[in-house]
């Protein structure tokens, strides 16, 4: 950590503290999409000016493949939460624009985008119930949605019972091509704003770990839930347009569990989680899915099975993770800090004098086991205060009880004077509580600025986060690996990439749990100099959880000893550890 | 009276129900594998049997003990190919095992069309009914509770007083304290999913009997299956046993009340129930 | 359990320069230690200085990238946990891994499946004796029992298992000094039965009172090494671990 030992950048250009990623391969990338872009939309144009029969059907097929692909994308492959009942919304939606049309006139230029809007509604009421289970709950339960959609509109009169309702061929074929082409183009682009946005960076942290994104801030129930709805705009849309393709719609063609299927497999084959891997999956796969009918027609089902097989076992990146490995379709640095100016963070006024942490009565209780008994602290402004005691006295679990994690059975937590327990952990986060956590919880596949830069938006100094985060990096010294995955840093960086995140929170309060643990003599002493240094980063207070009592007992104005949940001293470091019942309960009773 | 048939209706429905869903609870128990494919077990199994009936008219129960040993060592022998490679990857595997499985049931579901089409079957098993004291009694509903009670039993009994099944048992609540008592985790593992599949392959000739089964059901079964285990609790045994109960009951209560598809429908419905109203027991571990 | 291979000097676990590691990461750097017939040695340090990869690696739960590890002159490393368990080396996890709705008695019986029935009786009687408090919940599950009670059978389950080496990771964790002490003072009898026993401890004074041994680790290396009497008079161990 060098940086920490150099004066504080005050702002102004610098001489690239961010090597690496020059503009020429971000110049060879854009001209790459260009002609890409080209080429497709030359394919695009071309294909109704040569057929008005079969090719053009083709081709709409292939386009409501990739639509269904990029919407599934967005759910299973960037949010990570696996979806196999997509085809809920799409059969909504299909069912919502014969409804508008044939029941209430609705005119069909409003009615495709209302459909999507359905969809939508449907995805905001169920995602807050449905987002917060298991992945394997989520995935179930939206195949019974599936399920029971199929079953309601079977019995619904309304809509057409089983018989369904069909349409008036209002819309040309060509028609409903272009509207599927502008729809796969949205889906593309709704795909490239979770690549290369801030709030894209939120949907893969909560897809890596979703603990630790709401630690630094993160609105995770938010963000899963705004994903989740656009999921379900873009299958909604494409089975309004459908229906118009088709002129009819039934509940088993609008509920039909194999276009889930073809949409799995798709973005299975082409990459989950990707850019270009529902696109290139859905085109892929329709294509040879059509070579495949002609030598083994009826065998769809157990090719697609087979694809999904293989491509989890061998290559679970699929062709996007291929082309990964020859270096290309390498998903971009999320807000990348190159020319930009690093600047110190601006100070706040603080309003607040009195403590900026109290702890009334703290108990905490897991079934049988009293993890704390009735602890009282507080941290007051412009103090370090330690916490010590064995393994077991319950300084992870107050740390947990104070940030969120872990839910009090009794007491009170004031944080700058105002109770907390009902704040969720992102929001304490974004108050300017931050935590570190004791075994390192870094986003492993994202980079290291990236991990910095998704703190800093939801911070204190969210306003100006990349210039925030860069300085972040340079102060700590990490500004050479901005481009590394936080995975393949040494244990000893990535330490200091877990101090760097809170400390891009901005806090005025900053927990750090344990973290001088296997850290080398260097290593303790860079971290203890930016301990020293934490009030110019704009902290209030600090208080520490610590094992190696010697690396912080100069750093702290106060001590608090746990004991199997119970305060049992605090006092001024020298008092405390001359207290020889502090001795017996650290270091243990001699037999 | 009516009352008393609609809950004896329930309870040997919830008798089939209990073995559709421990079977899957093993595997998940084990491993935390949810097998998509199971439903699709259950169907092979259950057309089989009816191709079994309907080539030898044969009595179908003689195809319980087949279908068990063939299925299951089908079952032990893709769980190395397909689930076993999943294990490494910790945390992930949960949701990579969906991904294999679901492909894996439709495999199969293009293998029963392939030889038994789409169309509804059924056995006809034991038509008539037994009159007891003014109560009807289904005889091959009776005969098909009373089989699958019995082999749930059994599996009852294997998991708790026996070696064997106490490894497994182990195995699915601590892997590493079952090493450390020298046990092959691995080959537990094997062992359950291959139990598991012959067990699913049990319940589908016994449903066979009283119900038709096609190969698109195959979802549903798997749904079925889920559910119970979802509201009786991941992993526990006693709990799946009383939730496959409880659900056939309500099953025949709905049926009878509100008629139709609601039947249908009730699981889901009370699924998202329990979901919206006890949302702690779907907390992430 | 391979006679030939019991020589009668080798030591009952030798491990050679062990390196071992999770993904990028390495945790062990080079970890050479012994661990004598019949006696108790402690290896210390604090969190996140080696002492559970250490455990694991013996264990078979984490195989080593490099070194060997030799039971009574038998190498073992890159062995299947399972079998390193039935080779004899009993292991007590961090965490104990119980089973929770597993009875107390069940644990025994898990823990005692590789040996013949008479064997099997007499370990148990031998054990209920060490832990009588054990002996009066045989029916009760491991989830419902307190703290110093789970820890307990964990050391009983992994006795069962008839071991040669007893390993055992950050027992008190968590327990009461009196049930610690209860915990401790069994290791002085395993010793006379035959067991060799290492621990690794977190409580610096307890493990050295413990010990005839002791090892102190740091960043993955062995640091200091030596009689626990001479140790426990050294100050450089207090400074090691409390990082001065």
């Amino acid at each position: 950590m060098e940086g920490a030992t150099q004066p504080a950048s005050k702002g102004g250009p610098i001489r690239d503290p961010f090597p690496g990623g020059a503009d020429g391969s971000a110049r060879a990338r854009r001209l790459r999409g260009a002609a890409a872009a080209l080429v497709l939309l030359a394919l695009f144009v071309a294909v109704p000016l040569i057929s008005r029969g079969y090719l053009l059907q083709f081709a709409t097929d292939i386009l409501t493949a990739v639509v269904l692909a990029y919407g599934w994308n967005l759910i299973s492959g960037f949010t990570g939460y696996l979806s196999f009942g997509q085809v809920s919304f799409f059969g909504l939606g299909a069912y919502a624009t014969a409804l508008m049309v044939m029941r209430a006139h609705v005119p069909w230029y409003f009615a495709a985008p209302l459909s999507g809007l359905v969809g939508a509604a449907v995805a905001l009421v169920l995602g807050p119930i449905m987002l917060r289970l298991r992945g394997i709950l989520f995935a179930l339960g939206m195949l019974g949605l599936a399920r029971i959609l199929e079953v309601v509109f079977n019995n619904w009169h309304y809509a057409g019972g089983s018989v369904g309702l069909s349409l008036p061929a209002e819309l040309t074929p060509v028609a409903v091509y272009v509207g599927m082409g502008l729809l796969a183009l949205a889906g593309f682009g709704i795909s490239a704003f979770f690549v290369r946005s801030g709030f894209g960076l939120d949907v893969m942290s909560l897809n890596e770990d979703e603990e630790a994104a709401a630690a630094l801030g993160v609105p995770t129930t938010r963000v899963k839930v705004i994903a989740f709805m656009l999921s379900a705009l873009l299958p909604a849309i494409a089975g309004g347009l459908v229906a118009w393709n088709r002129s009819y719609i039934d509940p088993t063609s609008g509920f039909d569990p194999t276009v889930d299927l073809q949409t799995v497999v798709a973005v299975m084959f082409g990459g989950i989680g990707t850019l270009w891997g529902p696109f290139l999956g859905a085109a892929a796969l329709m294509i040879v899915g059509e070579e495949f009918l002609v030598y083994f027609p009826n065998l769809e089902l157990a090719l697609y099975g087979i694809v999904v097989i293989a491509t989890v076992l061998a290559f679970p990146g699929g062709l996007v993770g291929l082309a990964n490995r020859l270096g290309l379709l390498r998903r971009p640095i999320v807000l990348s800090p190159k020319s930009l100016t690093a600047a110190p963070p601006e100070p706040r006024p603080r309003e607040y004098t009195g403590p900026v942490l109290e702890v009334r009565d703290l108990t905490v209780r897991f079934g049988g086991l009293t993890a704390l008994d009735h602890v009282s602290l507080s941290v007051r402004s412009g103090e370090t205060l330690c916490i010590i005691g064995a393994n077991g006295a319950g300084k992870t679990t107050l740390f947990n009880a104070i940030t969120g994690s872990v839910k009090p059975t009794s007491g009170e937590i004031l944080y700058l004077g105002e109770p907390i327990s009902r704040v969720p952990t992102y929001l304490r986060a974004q108050r300017g509580m931050a935590r570190s956590f004791q075994i390192p919880r870094l986003l492993p596949s994202l980079t290291v600025w990236e991990n910095v830069v998704l703190a800093s938006r939801h911070g204190r100094q969210s306003h100006r986060a990349a210039e925030h985060a860069a300085w972040v990096l340079e102060t700590i010294g990490l500004a050479q690996m901005w481009r590394d995955p936080a995975s393949r840093l040494t244990p000893g960086y990535q330490r200091q990439l877990e101090f760097a995140r809170v400390l891009a929170l901005s806090p005025e309060l900053v927990l750090l749990d344990e973290v001088m643990a296997g850290m080398t003599r260097d290593e303790q002493e860079a971290v203890r100099s930016v301990i020293r240094r934490l009030p110019e980063f704009g902290v209030a207070a600090v208080a520490c959880v610590e094992h190696v009592i010697a690396a912080v007992a100069d750093l702290c104005d106060r001590m608090v000893v746990l004991d199997f949940g119970r305060k049992i001293a605090e006092d001024t470091p020298e008092k405390v550890l001359k207290d020889p019942a502090v001795v017996r309960a650290y270091l243990g009773e001699p037999l | 009276m009516l009352l008393l048939q609609i809950l004896v209706n329930g309870v040997l429905v919830g008798g089939l129900y209990v073995l559709i869903a421990q079977s899957l609870n093993l595997i998940f128990g084990v491993m935390g594998v949810v097998n998509l494919a199971h439903g699709s077990f259950i169907v092979l199994a259950g057309l089989f049997t009816y191709w079994f009936t309907s080539a030898t008219g044969l009595n179908p129960l003689l195809v319980l003990p087949l279908a068990f040993v063939v299925l299951g060592l089908i079952g032990a022998g893709l769980q190395p190919l397909l689930v076993e490679p999943l294990m490494k990857f910790g945390r992930k595997a949960e949701l990579l095992s969906l991904m294999v499985t679901f492909g894996l049931s439709y495999v199969l579901l293009e293998l029963a069309l392939q030889l038994w089409g789409s169309d509804f079957v059924s056995v006809p098993y034991l038509q008539s009914s037994w009159s007891l004291g003014g109560l009807e009694f289904s005889k091959a509903f009776a005969v098909s509770g009373a089989f699958a009670a019995a082999v749930s039993a059994a599996l009852y009994f294997w998991l708790n007083y026996t070696d064997s099944g106490k490894c497994l048992l182990a195995a699915s609540q601590s892997s590493t304290g079952a090493i450390c008592c020298g046990i092959d985790v691995r080959r537990v593992r094997l062992i359950a999913f291959g139990l598991g599949v012959g067990l699913a392959a049990a319940a589908g000739v016994l449903v066979i009997i009283v119900m038709p089964l096609a190969p698109q059901t195959s979802d549903d079964l798997t749904l079925l299956a889920f559910v119970i285990i979802a509201l009786g609790g991941l992993g526990n045994y006693g709990g799946v046993a009383i939730a496959a109960i409880l659900l056939g009951i309500a099953q025949s209560l709905s049926a009878f009340f509100l008629g139709g598809n609601a039947e249908y429908v009730l699981p889901y419905v009370l699924l998202i129930l329990v979901m919206v109203a006890r949302p702690e027991r779907f907390r992430p571990a | 359990m391979n006679d030939a291979a019991v020589a009668s000097d080798a030591p009952a676990l030798a491990l050679e320069n062990i390196v071992a590691g999770i993904g990028p990461l390495t945790i062990l750097d080079g970890v050479t230690l012994e661990l004598r017939r019949q006696e108790v040695v402690a290896v210390l340090g604090a969190n996140g200085a080696g002492k559970t990869t250490l455990l694991r690696t013996i264990a078979g739960l984490l195989p080593p990238r490099s070194g060997r590890i030799n039971l009574f002159g038998e190498p073992i490393e890159g062995r299947p946990a399972h079998l390193i368990t039935r080779a004899g080396i009993g292991h007590v996890p961090s965490g104990r891994e119980l089973f929770p709705r597993l009875s107390v008695a069940d644990h025994f019986e898990l823990g005692g499946r590789l040996s013949p029935p008479a064997r099997r009786s007499e370990l148990r009687a031998r054990i209920l004796a060490m832990f009588p408090a054990l002996g009066q919940r045989l029916a009760q599950r491991a989830g419902t029992l307190s703290g110093g009670e789970q820890q307990m059978l964990a050391i009983a389950r992994a006795l069962m298992t008839d071991p040669r080496i007893l390993l055992l990771d950050e027992p008190s964790t968590g327990l009461a000094p009196k049930i610690v002490l209860s915990v401790f003072q069994t290791f002085p009898m395993l010793r006379e039965q035959g067991v060799s026993v290492l621990v690794a401890e977190q409580s610096l004074t307890l493990g050295l009172s413990a010990a005839d041994r002791a090892y102190v680790i740091d960043q993955g290396r062995i640091v200091l090494s030596g009689d626990a009497r001479d140790l426990a008079t050294d100050h450089r161990v207090v400074d090691t671990y409390l990082g001065r």
